[in-house]
């Protein structure tokens, strides 16, 4: 590209500094602190992290469901398509969900109303954005089961979501979340509640939806064989913060945050020698009501600074196309560079 | 969906009692339907020697009252009172009880805890004096008892459907309707409702039951509209001779039992029938 990395597609959705809080009774909690992100149109970014990192609160946030209370946005500004999301009506936003930016749910088994037919599930979903009749609607619904690889679509139809396995429920969700043609899908850990195999293949499905609709998708996940499998960005969050982002094969190659590192060392993966164990990062996420000054990984750091204790590091463009919030990995950069210079 | 009605019917059909009570509703409702055609002449007309007693006479069946009126057809004309005020009743304390136990939990905050306690001070006037004030205040006319009787009986209902919701409320499916784009009142009646609705349809059928004593209770008071014939009218007529013709009594008490009973075991098998919790047992 001539215009050099940073100008690719204009983005579809871009996240500026959002601060999400909880409002508890121990007090305002920073769940999700000043973090920014952008899709462009046919992009995948996944979000990474430990659970309670703000992961699906930032995905909620984008679709303005936060459960309220406890959880309140407030800062920042989330832009789609240049409208600031937080500036619509409710009604408004209501026709922005699901025409616009829709989403998949982690269990699929519960993400389905038990008391209607999965047919007529659809049915509702294309006619909730789209001005057609019954009739039309059913076509179009029959089309999409045939889409998400559903044997026996017509069939299916008037099938119930317990007479459904979990594969299935989660192509019916995905064929519900499609119904509208969305320009952004978000999956809040779309095969975290699925088998093994099942889960490859939604993945391989929600691949395949993309690149003939070039829609932009933000996967969260905690699984990183999912990430390699469909990210071309990931973004790694750690106690609500944005700690790294890179592309995708810079990422598994080099991750610079102590904590990207963590992760990728307690994955396993089958390129590993036999016989090397899978590293565990000890210790627990800190809780948010009580975090440390400085860098909230620094009790869990192999490479913990005296500066990692005294302040917090700030997310900085570390390698070109790529940013880390780390001071060990600052240092080690500087460290390769005066090296390369000497 | 014809393979849930079928489903629906066996379950329902396991439990022998409730067959009985079906068969006895059927009964009392093809009775109140039939009524126009079996006794076409005013039931309030008086038509023999009074006081006949039951099976004396082939031309009343059920004998006479203090002025000679017939008590068959009197029994058959108040089934048409009694089960549309008992089933119109029902509907009504349903439609408020559904609307503000729903509003309640989805809503949640103050509207929830100003509904509440609504309903907890709706629970606290003791019913019959309830039904009575408001129907000697509106009137003692049918209409005015159905709704009496329904303002007074919805508090069960909407207590049943806010815990109904608010079990449902958090479930993955309302936020995926949500993300879907959905508004609140689609989400609440054409999502939620579904899942909540058998208990409450069982909850619905006793207030029937319920809603019929209320009304002979009424009418047995004197406060019920005195030109239409009902069973408590009838047992509130016949009190003064139950030393002698006590059968004047008997007769309808008896017809009240009766339904109240078919309808309570009604009730019971739609549980059966449609709680999920003993569906498989």
């Amino acid at each position: 590209m001539i215009m050099g990395s940073k100008a690719g597609p204009a983005p579809i959705l871009s996240i500026e500094d959002l601060q999400v809080s909880l409002f508890t009774r121990r007090g305002v909690l920073p769940a999700v602190d000043g973090l920014s992100l952008t899709v462009s149109a046919g992009e995948t970014l996944a979000i990474v992290g430990e659970s309670g990192c703000g992961k699906s609160l930032t995905a909620l946030a984008i679709m303005r469901l936060l459960p309220n209370p406890p959880a309140k946005i407030v800062g920042g500004a989330v832009r789609f398509m240049g409208r600031d999301l937080a500036a619509l009506s409710e009604r408004e936003m209501q026709r922005v969900r699901g025409k616009d930016i829709s989403m998949i749910f982690q269990d699929p088994m519960t993400s389905l109303n038990p008391v209607v037919a999965v047919g007529d599930q659809l049915i509702e979903a294309i006619r909730r954005h789209n001005d057609v009749s019954r009739h039309e609607a059913r076509d179009r619904a029959i089309e999409l089961l045939r889409q998400v690889r559903i044997p026996d679509a017509e069939r299916r139809f008037n099938d119930y979501p317990h007479q459904m396995s979990g594969g299935m429920s989660q192509r019916v969700m995905i064929a519900m979340a499609i119904a509208c043609g969305p320009k952004l899908l978000i999956a809040d850990e779309p095969t975290t509640a699925l088998d093994v195999t099942i889960q490859a293949q939604i993945i391989e499905l929600m691949k395949e939806l993309q690149s003939s609709s070039d829609m932009g998708l933000i996967i969260i996940t905690h699984d990183l064989g999912v990430v390699a499998e469909v990210a071309d960005r990931v973004a790694v969050m750690y106690a609500g913060r944005k700690v790294e982002e890179a592309p995708v094969e810079a990422l598994f190659e080099r991750p610079l945050h102590r904590y990207t590192r963590g992760l990728l060392g307690a994955t396993p993966s089958a390129q590993r020698r036999r016989g090397s164990r899978l590293v565990e990062i000890t210790g627990n996420v800190p809780a948010l009501s009580d975090l440390p000054q400085g860098c909230a990984f620094q009790n869990r750091c192999p490479d913990v600074l005296d500066r990692c204790r005294a302040e917090r590091p700030q997310l900085a463009p570390l390698l070109p196309h790529r940013s880390a919030a780390c001071f060990a990995a600052e240092k080690e950069l500087s460290r390769d560079a005066a090296a390369i210079g000497a | 969906m014809l393979t849930l009605f079928f489903d629906f019917a066996r379950r329902f059909a396991r439990n022998r009692a409730a067959l009985v009570g079906l068969f006895l509703v059927l009964v009392v409702v093809g009775v109140a339907i039939a009524a126009p055609w079996w006794f076409p002449r005013n039931p309030l007309r008086i038509v023999g020697r009074p006081e006949i007693w039951p099976f004396m006479s082939p031309r009343y069946p059920l004998g006479t009252d203090s002025l000679g009126r017939d008590i068959a057809a009197m029994i058959a004309h108040g089934a048409r009172t009694t089960l549309l005020i008992g089933l119109c009743a029902s509907l009504t304390a349903t439609i408020i009880g559904i609307t503000v136990g729903a509003t309640a939990a989805y809503v949640g905050g103050w509207v929830d805890e100003l509904l509440m306690r609504l309903t907890e001070l709706f629970q606290t006037i003791p019913n019959l004096i309830f039904v009575l004030t408001i129907v000697s205040i509106l009137g003692q006319k049918i209409e005015y008892v159905t709704i009496a009787v329904g303002v007074v009986t919805w508090t069960p209902i909407a207590r049943l459907t806010r815990a109904e919701f608010m079990s449902l409320r958090d479930r993955e499916f309302v936020q995926a309707c949500r993300a879907m784009g959905m508004g609140s009142l689609w989400i609440m009646f054409g999502e939620i409702l579904p899942n909540a609705l058998p208990p409450v349809i069982v909850l619905s059928s006793l207030v029937v039951a319920g809603a019929v004593l209320f009304e002979s209770a009424v009418a047995f008071l004197g406060l019920g509209d005195p030109n239409v014939t009902s069973w408590g009218q009838l047992i509130g007529d016949g009190r003064t001779l139950i030393r002698s013709s006590w059968y004047i009594c008997a007769v309808p008490g008896l017809a009240i039992m009766l339904t109240v009973l078919a309808l309570n075991l009604v009730g019971d098998g739609l549980n059966d029938a449609l709680n999920p919790k003993l569906r498989d047992r």
